[in-house]
């Protein structure tokens, strides 16, 4: 008898484990969690774990009448694109997991997504923007980031009417994939709008020490200084311009200014720097599963005790993507039917109004511009739905 | 007036690179160690710093003799019972060691004080000397001028002290060294310990003039090298005019051809100097070379 009842336990344990696991999806993402991209990659990550959160809480992703509890399986890529690509072959082959959200990086991206392409596996990410990505003809990828082409185009339209008028612009860029397309975008932009590019230089990737550059930038005394690298060389960039006594009338950056850690980094240094964001906290769209931007910020501050940045916004809107496209498609296992749910995608999430074009690259979203102003991020661009006006010209350093 | 300020900025970084160089330059002359862990061995003394300007608020410049001393008793430890184990094979299996050296160093920085960029920023960071249209911040200066200091003491200690004149003969003649009582080991042990010293003081200094994670170990011993071959080996006149080479020539390439190619040209430059004169601008024969 007793035998007996410990072998219906047994059963029962048994099946309920297997149900359990029948009524999960599992998503697979390769993150940075440390390295160089640390920083970013573990903000993407707080917006795959919140989304994840917000979803199971509803009880799940819905297919036809059956709710499915989301789960995540993370690999760290050390900031590593090539170990990135090994990590997300790992998931596929290993782990068995076809539904993969992106990692933060251009590189990441780049490399990881032809391993998603080669296996038939699908990508959503919110965390690359090089223009790149989207030239190789691939049918499984979709990003939700503005592409890096266009990232300074809205600043330099916005600066061309304040007074007085800047005249000339200063690019300096990491030579990486996407902030290289990011400076020939804002180069392109500024010929477009009338400026005068009178210097357009590189660094290498990484770099600590630009004081040369900065030197040179003095020597051209140009309005505005616009830099595009990554959050340690904007840091490198506004300390040494301070330290070089190097006053433009603006100062701006593709990446960084949107960061909480820009202030907390260079205190009352980072005043009325301006930046590029894809994302704010302040603007007001409507989203399928939290609700509204507004509600997402206020799930991410009780959950992390900070404001969420960008990135973290951008994890969070490809897993809403992600779970609409699948209970659109009403299949989990589907590829093909989830892809085609993706490329007809239509729909405003906390992100913007996101539907993506052949490619699988977001169209028509734009980006906002921030700028510094008493140690707060604040919103100054499009004026419709900015919170405050730009101060400019931008004082001289004390 | 660009290019005055440029070449200001190359003396202020030569004056580290100086740093760097001379205790490189120091171990490989002497012991005939090519020390691959030394950019390492400068990083731990950049992390000492910064924990103890977090930590303690200890102003950066006073936390020097701190890293100094850690590093050279690390140093000593190491020559003594790791090196020396192997100090008489060939040199491939030295190489061997301080490379597998700089690996495990590399990721216990990795894995203990992860591979986010630190910088240690007092208050008085951003403020520069103003002399017309030059600038020059006042954290490069305070750099460079203890990087000199150093550099000169040091060759004052190997010119003047009996135990600098010791390291000196054991680099020249090592059984003449030993007839006169000098003990090999010990010699090499505490120019290990000289040498690693100094690369800590250079990496607490490197704290206050830039970013640093555990990745760029590899470099600094890079730069170490360049100062080694550009001034001969073993010799600290050699490092200081190597160092100061080595910092205009990266600034300036940095200027009129770009940042980009800056790694590039301080190669060629050192590859140039191989070829054309390969005991280095100070370097004679004597040093390093007569062992082998």
């Amino acid at each position: 008898m007793k035998k007996v009842v410990l072998a219906f336990l047994a059963l029962l344990l048994l099946s309920y484990g297997a149900k359990a696991h029948a009524d999960e999806i599992v998503f697979g993402a390769a993150l940075s969690l440390t390295g160089k991209l640390a920083k970013e990659g573990n903000l993407v990550k707080s917006g795959y774990e919140l989304w994840k959160e917000m979803v199971n809480k509803k009880g799940g992703i819905k297919i036809g009448n059956k709710k499915y509890k989301v789960n995540i399986k993370y690999y760290d890529d050390e900031s590593d694109p090539n170990r990135g690509a090994k990590l997300v072959e790992k998931l596929i082959t290993e782990d068995k997991i076809k539904l993969i959200l992106g990692p933060y990086g251009s590189e990441s991206v780049f490399a990881t997504s032809a391993i998603t392409e080669k296996y038939g596996a699908l990508m959503v990410q919110g965390g690359a923007a090089a223009d790149k990505l989207y030239t190789r003809g691939f049918k499984n990828l979709f990003g939700i980031y503005t592409v890096a082409t266009e990232y300074m185009d809205d600043i330099l339209e916005m600066l061309r009417n304040k007074s007085p008028k800047p005249a000339t612009v200063a690019i300096i860029y990491s030579n990486d994939l996407f902030s290289a397309q990011v400076a020939q975008g804002a180069k392109k932009s500024a010929e477009k709008y009338g400026y005068n590019v009178v210097l357009y230089k590189d660094y290498p990737k990484g770099t600590q020490d630009l004081s040369t550059v900065i030197v040179e930038i003095k020597g051209k005394n140009p309005d505005i200084i616009l830099g595009c690298g990554h959050f340690q060389d904007t840091i490198v960039i506004v300390k040494q311009s301070k330290d070089y006594k190097v006053n433009p009338k603006a100062l701006a950056f593709s990446v960084g200014p949107a960061l909480p850690d820009f202030v907390d980094s260079l205190k009352s240094d980072a005043e009325n720097v301006l930046g590029a964001a894809q994302w704010t906290t302040t603007l007001k769209y409507k989203d399928p599963v939290f609700g509204s931007n507004t509600e997402f910020v206020k799930a991410y501050k009780a959950k992390y005790k900070e404001d969420p940045a960008y990135h973290a916004a951008g994890g969070a809107a490809a897993g809403v993507i992600f779970q609409r496209a699948i209970e659109k498609a009403g299949t989990k296992d589907d590829i093909a039917k989830i892809r085609t749910a993706l490329s007809n995608y239509s729909e405003e999430t906390l992100y913007g109004k996101i539907k993506f074009d052949q490619t699988g690259k977001v169209v028509g979203k734009g980006m906002a511009v921030i700028q510094i102003q008493n140690r707060s991020q604040r919103t100054v661009y499009p004026e419709a739905v900015a919170e405050s006006k730009a101060v400019y010209p931008k004082p001289a350093w004390k | 007036m660009i290019i005055l300020q440029i070449l200001v900025n190359g003396f202020l970084l030569g004056g580290f690179y100086t740093l760097i160089g001379v205790g490189f330059t120091l171990v490989w002359g002497v012991t005939n160690i090519i020390n691959l862990a030394h950019g390492a061995i400068a990083l731990l003394g950049a992390y000492i710093t910064y924990f103890i300007f977090q930590y303690w608020h200890l102003d950066p410049f006073v936390t020097l003799p701190v890293s100094f001393l850690s590093m050279f008793l690390f140093g000593y430890v190491l020559q003594r019972y790791l090196m020396n184990l192997v100090v008489k094979a060939q040199i491939f299996m030295l190489l061997i060691l301080t490379f597998g050296l700089e690996i495990f160093l590399v990721n216990f920085m990795t894995t203990f004080f992860s591979a986010d960029f630190k910088s240690v920023t007092p208050d008085y960071a951003g403020s520069s000397l103003v002399l017309g249209d030059i600038v020059i911040p006042y954290i490069r200066l305070g750099v460079f001028a203890i990087c000199v200091i150093v550099t000169l003491l040091m060759s004052f200690f190997l010119d003047r002290t009996w135990t600098g004149k010791a390291i000196k003969a054991t680099s020249l003649d090592i059984e003449a060294a030993m007839m006169s009582g000098i003990n090999p080991a010990k010699i090499y042990a505490l120019t290990f310990a000289f040498g690693s010293g100094l690369a800590g003081l250079s990496g607490s200094l490197l704290s206050l003039t830039q970013a640093f994670s555990p990745n760029i170990a590899g470099g600094l011993t890079l730069r170490a090298f360049i100062v080694s071959i550009l001034g001969g080996l073993g010799r600290i006149e050699g490092a200081f005019l190597g160092g100061l080479v080595l910092g205009v020539v990266e600034t300036m390439s940095s200027y009129v051809i770009g940042e980009s190619y800056k790694n590039a040209i301080a190669f060629g430059l050192m590859v140039l100097m191989l070829i054309i004169k390969p005991s280095g601008l100070l370097g004679r024969k004597y040093y390093a070379e007569v062992k082998h």
